[in-house]
């Protein structure tokens, strides 16, 4: 292929300069967590009684506790209802009805925020995990749906007919065959879904009631009261933490494709 | 041992007829092979039979037993899959194991007879691999392996070595052959390659584009006397020449061809269109004609003509010749000698001659 | 047998309905609340006579649709900013380094993955007047006094654009991995230039990846309210802060929800027109069974 300026220079600089533009935030940030001294660009040594800080506050962890729950619940809720969707809804023709899972995402997510808020307020429903858990499980089929379908649709289908050849029956098929062969796309979704409902504020912001903090919103009070080396802790640590999990993955990945 | 019958098929597809009561018997412990060209149906009646198609009308019978609504998992057949289907996140030995393991028998007999079915197709080594590391061979014989070794009351083929090349083709269909002989398992195989469905075949039939069985026999039955033009054309290459009965008193049964003259042909028994002054086709196949530019003598059917074009194809050579009606006969002269005694060349004059009994007569 | 089948067939059906069942009971009816809840004149919803045009009528003001205007440029550049920095980037990893471009994408997507306040936060210390950005052009002589950039809508975009880049980046590179690079040497094999073939090949057989990211980025951008808050000093007013005052601070529900849905609808309009202009070219689908 013709190599011309661009792609020999310019590119290979757009990409270095992009990775130095999405590190450096976060290289300071990692950094400053470490600092002793309580202003920012002071360097007073090395130390980590802003992580033990950490340990000290008790609403963290409900936050982070509520986060984790309301995030595996609609991971849950998203895969299996996405997943009977797909796989049961196919003779049905039910995907005629996937264009009905864009709005959620065609929309900005305040405005679903807004939106559950009202219809929760008109049946007096009580804000809590419970009503986060249901929009995030909103949000989540609008991911899950459109992943496992596009796995579902390079399935092949003779797969299956082999296996009822063979003498499985629908059940036995699905759960030997089908299942098997659309784990990639559970698990991306999952994990989408997962990360989704970690990260997500608007619909916590709106949606929860007094007593359910979730991480986000805790993140967000502590930034509103201003700059404070605790957060860079905790930052740092977020940071780590979703690392390691997304290396886990990938290695995981593959490991699979090995096959 | 048990045979197939299918009575009265009928199938719609997009509301449109693709099958029109099709009736069909398959003998218990035979080779059957269904030749048609691509589109014409073949592959529905194999789904039907397999379980994987409705039957908009009509009965499939096992043997006795009606199976017409059984479903796939529920019936005694196992199918060879075009593209072999055989399940990616699993290895060999479980791709085999696979109805055995549903069928739950002990792991023990599990092991012994996979292992045993393994190296009767020489899979031996690859029983752990994942068949994504197995060649295009290698995957058409798990296919069949983890086919045959539920021990299918009829096993059904659908085009199994379409996506093998030649000379492996050729070994596969011996080693199915002697599969087949071996377990005396009912095969039907599906195929639109004549020259595959001749090789296999103790018997065949015949499908036309819409969907009907033009013809059922033996592989001989067929190519040498076929009942059709579209049999006669489908399998094999064939002449087919068009003109009018004519039958004097007492004298040879001719057929007239326009500008060209007389020839001389066996008149079909018991067929009523076979009558005097009626149109038909002669199919004439090439390798009946003989050709030489010296003149021979002993047949009934002598023509001259021109070669127009002459293909070399290795067993045989394929020489055009054009007649004095502007017709053209494809002939085909097998390649017995390194040096033939004549050669053959563009634009001779050569001489054609063939038995009346080597063409047959068709209606259309 | 006929009636397990029938009971088979049903319980099919029954799992396949419960996703449909939630997007309508937790999306549309919410959004069928808003749209009527701008015509009425308490909140909750009470009587159907109490019909009335003010709250819709309130919005419709240039005050608002100025703020509407602002935030839907603001989306649409931060998105574009996206898609020119994001498409030479998703190439480059997805084209040119076939070999390490899972490994590079995996330290790229990294930062991705952390919560997108902690990104924002991150900024305040490369933003401010002691900050790193700050410091650097000092150090430089490029100005003399530390710019004020946090809290502008500079800063606002900014983060913006950092937060935001992963996600035109992803679909992108998506679409670029499975990119016949065949297509390319056949287009320069028949004479056409790198450009030509970019501009006539490439570009229209990504579309599909360009529209995605771009609404990606756009969408949720227009509707931001987190990092306005944070980065903006809470004093520019954009769509989502306005939302937000309407339904917690000044507790006035039914405008609120007038606004919302007069937002909603500029938004969607913007993102058909978009599917319309960044649509793919047409090709045949496979048939489905």
């Amino acid at each position: 292929m013709v190599k011309s300026l661009v792609s020999r220079v310019w590119l290979p600089v757009l990409a270095s300069f992009t990775y130095l533009f999405l590190y450096l935030p976060i290289i300071v940030l990692i950094f400053l967590s470490f600092n002793a001294s309580d202003f920012p660009f002071k360097w007073d040594g090395f130390t980590l009684k802003w992580y033990a800080s950490l340990l000290h506050e008790p609403e963290l962890f409900i936050a982070l506790k509520n986060s984790l729950l309301v995030a595996l619940t609609s991971v849950a809720l998203s895969l299996v209802m996405g997943l009977l969707f797909v796989y049961c809804g196919w003779q049905y023709r039910l995907y005629r009805f996937m264009p009905a899972f864009l709005a959620a995402v065609a929309l900005p997510e305040i405005v679903l925020a807004v939106g559950l808020l009202s219809f929760f307020s008109f049946f007096s429903v009580p804000l809590g995990l419970t009503t986060l858990i249901v929009g995030h499980t909103l949000l989540g089929l609008s991911f899950v749906i459109p992943i496992i379908r596009t796995q579902f649709l390079e399935l092949d289908y003779s797969l299956t007919e082999a296996s009822l050849d063979l003498g499985a029956s629908e059940a036995q098929t699905f759960f030997k065959i089908i299942l098997p062969l659309l784990s990639p796309a559970l698990v991306a979704g999952g994990l989408l879904v997962f990360i989704l409902s970690l990260d997500d504020f608007l619909i916590s912001f709106f949606c929860s009631g007094p007593t359910s903090q979730t991480l986000s919103l805790y993140i967000f009070g502590m930034i509103r009261l201003g700059v404070s080396p605790t957060i860079n802790a905790l930052s740092t640590m977020l940071l780590a933490i979703s690392s390691l999990l997304v290396i886990a993955f990938c290695s995981l990945n593959i490991s699979n494709r090995g096959l | 041992m048990i045979g197939i019958r299918l009575e009265g098929i009928t199938k719609y597809y997009n509301g449109e007829l693709i099958i029109n009561n099709l009736n069909l018997t398959i003998e218990e412990g035979k080779f059957f092979a269904l030749l048609g060209p691509s589109g014409c149906g073949k592959t529905t009646i194999l789904r039907m039979i397999a379980g994987f198609e409705n039957v908009d009308a009509g009965k499939i019978y096992l043997g006795d037993e009606d199976i017409t609504h059984v479903p796939a998992y529920g019936r005694p057949i196992k199918t060879v899959f075009q593209n072999y289907a055989l399940f990616p996140h699993m290895n060999v030995f479980d791709n085999v194991a696979y109805g055995l393991r549903i069928k739950k028998m002990s792991a023990d007999m599990i092991e012994q007879k996979v292992l045993r079915i393994l190296k009767a197709v020489d899979l031996e080594a690859q029983v752990n691999k994942y068949i994504q590391q197995l060649s295009g061979g290698q995957q058409q014989r798990v296919a069949l392996a983890r086919a045959i070794i539920n021990e299918p009351d009829v096993l059904l083929l659908d085009e199994p070595l379409a996506a093998l090349d030649l000379n492996l083709r050729e070994r596969m269909l011996l080693e199915l052959i002697d599969l087949q002989e071996k377990f005396k398992t009912t095969f039907i195989y599906v195929t639109h390659d004549q020259a595959e469905a001749l090789t296999v075949a103790d018997r065949m039939a015949i499908m036309n584009y819409d969907g009907e069985i033009e013809q059922v026999g033996t592989p001989k039955e067929i190519y040498e006397f076929p009942a059709s033009s579209f049999v006669a054309q489908f399998v094999g290459s064939t002449n087919s020449i068009k003109g009018y009965i004519s039958i004097p008193q007492n004298e040879q049964a001719v057929l007239n061809v326009a500008a060209l003259g007389e020839i001389v042909i066996t008149l079909p028994k018991e067929k009523r269109w076979a009558r005097d002054g009626n149109h038909a086709v002669l199919s004439l196949r090439p390798e009946k004609i003989e050709i030489s530019k010296k003149p021979l003598e002993g047949f009934a059917n002598h023509f001259t003509g021109v070669v127009e074009s002459i293909v070399y194809q290795g067993r045989w050579t394929q020489y055009k010749v054009r007649l004095k009606n502007d017709m053209r006969l494809q002939v085909f002269e097998q390649n017995e000698e390194h040096f033939p005694q004549e050669e053959i060349d563009y634009y001779d004059e050569v001489h054609l001659y063939w038995q009346k009994e080597n063409a047959v007569l068709l209606e259309k | 047998m006929q009636l397990f089948n029938t009971l088979k067939k049903q319980a099919s059906f029954i799992a396949a309905v419960p996703a449909l069942i939630w997007q309508i009971l937790f999306l549309y009816v919410p959004l069928l609340f808003l749209l009527s809840a701008s015509f009425f004149k308490r909140w909750p919803v009470f009587n159907v006579y109490d019909l009335t045009f003010t709250n819709i009528a309130a919005v419709i003001t240039t005050a608002h649709f100025k703020i509407i205007g602002w935030s839907l440029i603001q989306a649409m550049t931060i998105a574009t900013a996206c898609l020119l920095v994001g498409y030479p980037v998703a190439y480059f990893f997805a084209v040119k380094m076939r070999r390490w471009k899972n490994f590079f994408l995996f330290f790229l997507m990294l930062p991705f993955w952390t919560n997108f306040l902690v990104q924002a936060y991150a900024w305040f210390f490369v933003l401010e007047r002691n900050g790193l950005l700050n410091r650097f052009l000092l150090s430089l002589g490029i100005i003399r006094e530390p710019l004020q950039i946090l809290y502008s809508p500079f800063a606002v975009i900014l983060v913006m654009f950092y937060c935001y880049l992963p996600f035109m980046i992803l679909p992108l590179y998506g679409v670029l991995e499975k990119f016949d690079l065949r297509l390319i040497e056949a287009s320069l094999d028949l004479g056409a230039t790198s450009s030509k073939t970019f501009f006539k090949i490439t570009l229209p057989l990504t579309m599909s990846g360009i529209r995605n990211g771009f609404l990606l980025v756009m969408v949720p951008a227009f509707g931001e309210y987190a990092i306005p808050a944070i980065m903006g000093g809470g004093r520019y007013l954009y769509v989502g802060s306005l939302i937000s005052n309407y339904f917690l601070e000044s507790r006035d529900p039914a405008v609120g929800s007038s606004f919302t849905t007069v937002s909603g609808c500029v938004i969607l309009f913007i993102v058909l027109i978009i599917s319309r202009v960044m649509a793919s070219p047409k090709q045949i689908q496979k048939q489905e069974r």
